[in-house]
């Protein structure tokens, strides 16, 4: 616990920081090379790389379940299936086409000026250019323990209370956030575990239509795309006329 | 048991619901009952033997309460009945029209009856019509290319007609008012439709059908006239008197009278609208209704001195009677119910024999009231004539159920001439026994058609050694139609039902004779010959069919005895028409039919009734039943039923004479016998024939007169219409909504050069739009906050 | 590299997913390939998660959105996984038809 102090008092590298670095110079450089690949092939391969980074990056904002949703069904499941499609459709003239200059030109004015438009926006507001989370937990922690001390130099007993609290604050300020893997799966059926003690929003307010919804909605999709996509004999001649 | 008295209407009605609810679940559930609908006829059969033993036990309740004691003409005593209401299906015009009831000793018997007789039928049809269980193939129905019709069986259908026939003939028993009477009346005339129909792909069948109703519709309008006489004058339709309000028998025949028929005020009310018009327009001072009324009713003696009212009376009295000659065959109106006999036999012996044609002189019977003996006389003349020429057909008809529907015509005239005579109980007891005889002598005609396939007696023969059951019971049949009896055995006659029947309307029309010599001879000779005449063609159709040698080998070689459960009927109906009438059966304490009918007879009909119009004069009953009449017409009525039998013994037993000699050197009048008088050939001639040329210039009228004129005015609206379409509509309308069409193209040509389809232009487009509405509106707000 | 010490915050969230984002745009605006497009969609999408999953973060801000963040990104991965199912059907049924996987052929409803 004293080393832990100590850490805090030092500027040391934030290796928090350098995961994010790394894993956003991964997802956007292979978001590049989806963009300026023309071989459909490589463009598939590049986007596996890049969505498989950005479920890294969600793991690093906390976000545990969804970025295990976003590694299973979509670098698992989407990004298969498009590469299903890429193979089906992979003949010699369709695995490059070449689009023209004027279109690449226009494409990058018109996506340039959106990117500096959104990042301008991103960094507006200065209380998000940085976050305290990690000093403030710490310091937390470090109040805490101070507190204890002086109890303990008082002569007073540590209640088991106080243990509880103490082991609270030092997962905060080493794991960060709790698990939320329960809390969602609740939340999809209808309880909101996490705003259950808040007076002013009664904790009821779930997500299970939207679920189901959602449910039905996929059901749709896939008995949708299994009859588009089932084998035509007679198309190539409709084609020909 | 008297305690029960007042649940009777209750059972009676239960007894009248109940082939009612029969008729609901074979209509509805016909699907469900067995293999086609066999279950149906089981169905049916309980239900109608549970309405028999209720209206048996209301019977013994009935009679415990009120003893059919000895008949005391003098004691003049008012009839015990029973009247109530049910439910009020409207109030109109300040009187209640509704379900009522109406029960004296007269519904009890004839509940009895009609349930005895078609519990048997029923139980007859089970096998009779188990034909009808296959699919069936119809000989006598042939397609338009001479093959014979293939059909499933109708078997549920036939029990379910049964069953609504049923309930509709206990429900016009019951009934209690005209209304409900009209209703029910007209119910078992459909039942009769669907039923002589019921071979729907024979074209005879489906004409008999036609026409049984079209000629029942012609009575019927008699009927709603004479209702309407009734409503119009009386304000009521009940029969009797309900919660303090009279029923029209009360106003007829008041208590204050001593129950002698008089006008009613109300008719001589309406018959002197203009008299009580000039009373009130000529009183010096202005008259309040009170004062009014009191004027009219102290002019009122003075009116009925005057017989206002009495053609009112008349022509309700006529107009009841013309619905009841539609029903029961009546001439003129006879000519419907030989025809009807082409439905199945067991309707015949039901429907159109014994209940529903019967329910004419029923009606007759229970409107006796307000009949006046000017209306007796019509209804005494109609019955006279039918008599004869429902007899005269019968002696050369051959068809065997011919033979028998012309004799029930005939058997029905008797019952109106000793209706119309004055003869109020032997109307009714003929009624009665002729209903157990005539449907014992159809169901033994059943069972003879249905071993040799055919109606033609000429084909017959013999057949007494391959059914004796059918042959006995139908001989008992033919001895009690005719009316076989010893006059006088220890004090009382003995015989079979029709003797005391028949006998007591000869001696009505007898006593009849005495008072009114023209009118009474005739009507007693046709009666006395009419005897002699059924006795002959009942004994020719037995010997025909039963005597001798069989004439058509190939069918009396199929021949056979019919089934137990159709002899059983049989059997049981034979009983009855031996005994039903018997007067003995009062030693061991039971109602007697006799005593029973002069229970209920309706108060009043104890005393000679005058006609005021016409001189004539009705004696009351018990005159008949005198020493001085009762032996010479015991005797000859017996002489003329042993003459009837010994001719046709003559004839067709013993061959000392040949029918075919006779009938040649008769020729003219065996030719009209044949063609049944020429009625149904002056009908078509004259009211087919007439409605469809009257029917023609009304056509011609309209073809030529109306429908040029709406051709002409369709015409002007076509010219119209074409001009208005030329100018208005091409240059003005047209052209409008064209220069809009024009338009919305030329914008639409224009715009579509816009729509390039290529994905990559559109994906360019949204996020230059949307960085351009962002810069907008970050500069807009910029310059808002400056 | 003094930023290495630094925590990040909710802007470095929001610029790498904008730069995915117009990746993405760019990419759709490019390709000629149907399936390419198709990618360039998911790289759009996985974008718009990212912010999703910035705002939600307890990392960044007090007031975040929580587990609603959490669930829309769950919905939006679940509808572009049908998304791309359709799409890819679609795909599938224009090269059956047209023999072709060119966007640029597909003109039929061309004004």
């Amino acid at each position: 616990m004293s080393e832990l102090l100590l850490a805090a008092a030092q500027p040391t590298i934030n290796w928090h920081t350098v995961m994010f670095y790394v894993t956003a110079i991964f997802a956007c450089g292979f978001a590049v090379v989806v963009t300026t690949t023309n071989n459909i092939v490589r463009m598939a391969f590049a986007l596996i790389v890049s969505l498989a980074a950005t479920s890294g990056l969600l793991f690093l904002a906390g976000a545990y379940f969804v970025g295990a949703m976003q590694l299973m069904i979509y670098v698992g499941g989407t990004v298969v299936l498009l590469i299903f499609g890429v193979m089906l459709t992979a003949q010699k003239a369709f695995i490059t086409m070449r689009t023209r200059a004027s279109d690449w030109i226009l494409g990058l004015l018109v996506g340039g000026a959106l990117f500096s438009i959104l990042l301008q926006l991103a960094f507006l507001i200065p209380q998000w250019q940085s976050s305290d989370y990690q000093a403030a937990a710490d310091a937390e922690l470090a109040a805490y323990v101070e507190k204890l001390k002086a109890d303990k130099a008082d002569g007073k007993v540590i209640t088991q209370e106080q243990r509880d609290e103490l082991e609270r604050l030092e997962i905060a300020a080493d794991d960060g956030m709790p698990q939320r893997s329960g809390e969602i799966g609740l939340a999809l059926v209808g309880v909101r575990a996490d705003k259950a003690q808040r007076p002013d929003e009664p904790g009821l307010a779930g997500y299970l239509l939207p679920f189901e919804i959602v449910s039905i909605h996929l059901l749709v999709v896939l008995v949708g795309a299994a009859y588009l996509a089932r084998a035509r004999r007679h198309s190539h001649a409709g084609a020909s006329q | 048991m008297q305690t029960l008295l007042p649940y009777l209407p209750s059972l009676l009605a239960i007894a009248v619901l109940l082939p009612l609810g029969s008729f609901c679940a074979i209509l509805l559930g016909a699907q469900w009952l067995g293999a086609k609908g066999k279950f149906a006829g089981t169905l049916a059969t309980t239900a109608v033997l549970a309405s028999t033993v209720l209206s048996f036990f209301s019977a013994g309740i009935w009679f415990t309460a009120h003893p059919a004691g000895a008949v005391d003409h003098a004691a003049h005593e008012v009839p015990p009945v029973i009247t109530g209401h049910g439910y009020t299906l409207a109030t109109l015009a300040g009187t209640n029209v509704g379900i009522n009831y109406y029960i004296d000793a007269l519904t009890i018997v004839m509940f009895c009856l009609v349930t005895f007789i078609a519990t048997c039928i029923h139980f007859y049809s089970t096998s009779y019509m188990h034909d009808e269980l296959d699919d069936v193939v119809d000989q006598e129905a042939l397609l338009e290319d001479g093959e014979s019709l293939h059909r499933p069986g109708r078997y549920a259908r036939f029990f379910q007609s049964l069953s609504l026939f049923c309930f509709s003939m206990l429900g016009l028993v019951l009934s209690g008012n005209y209304l409900m009477t009209f209703v029910f009346w007209e119910l078992v005339g459909l039942c009769s439709w669907f039923l002589i129909g019921f071979y729907v792909e024979r074209t005879t069948a489906s004409t008999a059908a036609n026409k049984a109703f079209i000629v029942n519709r012609i009575g019927d309008f008699g009927m709603l006239v004479g209702m309407m006489a009734l409503w119009g004058s009386l304000g009521t339709l009940n029969f009797g008197d309900i919660d303090q309000q009279q029923g029209i028998f009360s106003q007829v025949r008041g208590e204050e009278n001593h129950y002698a028929l008089k006008v009613p005020d109300g008719m001589v009310r309406l018959a002197a609208g203009r008299q009580i018009e000039a009373l009130a327009l000529h009183a010096t001072e202005p008259l309040t209704t009170e004062q009014l009324a009191a004027k009219v009713n102290a002019e009122m003696p003075v009116w009925r001195e005057a017989n206002l009212g009495y053609g009112l009376l008349i022509i309700a009295g006529l107009g009841i009677f013309c619905g009841c000659v539609g029903k029961s065959a009546q001439f003129p109106l006879h000519v419907w119910l030989p025809d009807a006999m082409e439905g199945p036999t067991p309707v015949s012996a039901l429907v159109h024999s014994a209940t529903m044609v019967a329910a004419g002189v029923f009606l007759v019977a229970r409107s006796y009231p307000i009949f006046l003996p000017e209306v007796l006389l019509v209804v005494a003349c109609a019955g006279c004539i039918t008599l004869l020429i429902g007899a005269s057909i019968a002696l050369v008809a051959t068809d065997i159920k011919r033979v028998l529907a012309y004799s029930t015509i005939s058997q029905l005239g008797y019952m109106m001439l000793a209706l119309g005579c004055g003869g109020w109980a032997a109307g009714v007891m003929h009624l009665v026994t002729h209903a157990c005889f005539k449907s014992l002598l159809f169901l033994g005609s059943g069972s003879v058609i249905h071993a040799v396939q055919t109606n033609e007696m000429p084909q017959m023969g013999g057949l007494w050694r391959k059914m004796p059951w059918t042959a006995g019971t139908m001989l008992v049949g033919c001895l009690a139609i005719a009316g076989i009896g010893i006059p006088s055995v220890f004090g009382l006659p003995i015989g079979l039902a029709g003797y005391y029947s028949k006998d007591l309307i000869l001696e009505q029309v007898y006593a009849f004779r005495s008072e009114n010599p023209l009118w009474g001879s005739f009507f007693f000779a046709a009666a006395a010959g009419g005897a002699c005449l059924t006795a002959f063609y009942m004994f020719r159709m037995w010997f025909l069919t039963f005597w001798g040698e069989p004439r058509a080998a190939k069918r009396f070689d199929r021949a056979h005895e019919s089934p137990r459960v159709m002899v059983v009927p049989l059997v049981l109906l034979a009983i009855l028409a031996v005994c039903v009438a018997w007067p003995a059966f009062s030693w061991f304490g039971l109602p007697t039919l006799s005593r029973s009918i002069e229970q209920a007879r309706p108060a009043g009909i104890w005393a000679d009734m005058h006609g005021a119009l016409w001189h004539i004069t009705l004696p009351e009953e018990s005159k008949g039943h005198t020493a001085a009449v009762t032996s010479p017409v015991g005797l000859i009525e017996l002489g003329a039923a042993l003459a009837g039998i010994a001719l046709a013994a003559l004839f067709y037993a013993w061959k000392v004479l040949d029918p075919e000699d006779v009938s040649r050197s008769f020729h003219p009048l065996y030719h009209t016998l044949y063609r049944k008088w020429y009625f149904d050939e002056i009908y078509q001639a004259v009211f087919v024939r007439g409605t469809m040329a009257l029917a023609h210039c009304a056509s011609l009228l309209d073809r030529l007169l109306i429908d040029r004129l709406v051709d002409g005015l369709a015409r002007l609206g076509v010219g119209l219409a074409r001009l208005s379409d030329l100018w208005l509509d091409r240059q003005g309308i047209d052209g409008l909504v064209n220069w809009f069409a024009e338009q919305t193209y030329r914008l639409g040509s224009a715009l579509r050069t816009l729509q390039t389809g290529s994905l990559r232009q559109y994906v360019m487009l949204i996020v230059a739009s949307t960085v351009a509405m962002f810069l907008l509106i970050s500069f807009w707000t910029l310059a808002l906050t400056g | 590299m003094s930023f290495l010490y630094e925590p990040i915050g909710l802007s470095h969230y929001l610029a790498v997913g904008a730069f995915l984002f117009v990746c993405g745009i760019v990419c759709m605006a490019t390709k000629r390939n149907a399936l390419g497009i198709l990618i360039g969609i998911e790289l759009v999408l996985n974008g718009a998660i990212l912010n999703f999953i910035g705002f939600a973060s307890p990392y960044f801000r007090d007031e975040n959105l929580g587990l609603d963040g959490h669930l829309i990104a769950l919905f939006v991965i679940v509808l572009a996984a049908a998304e791309a199912a359709v799409a890819l059907a679609i795909a599938l049924n224009f090269y059956n038809n047209h023999a072709t996987i060119d966007v640029d052929r597909a003109s039929e409803l061309k004004g």
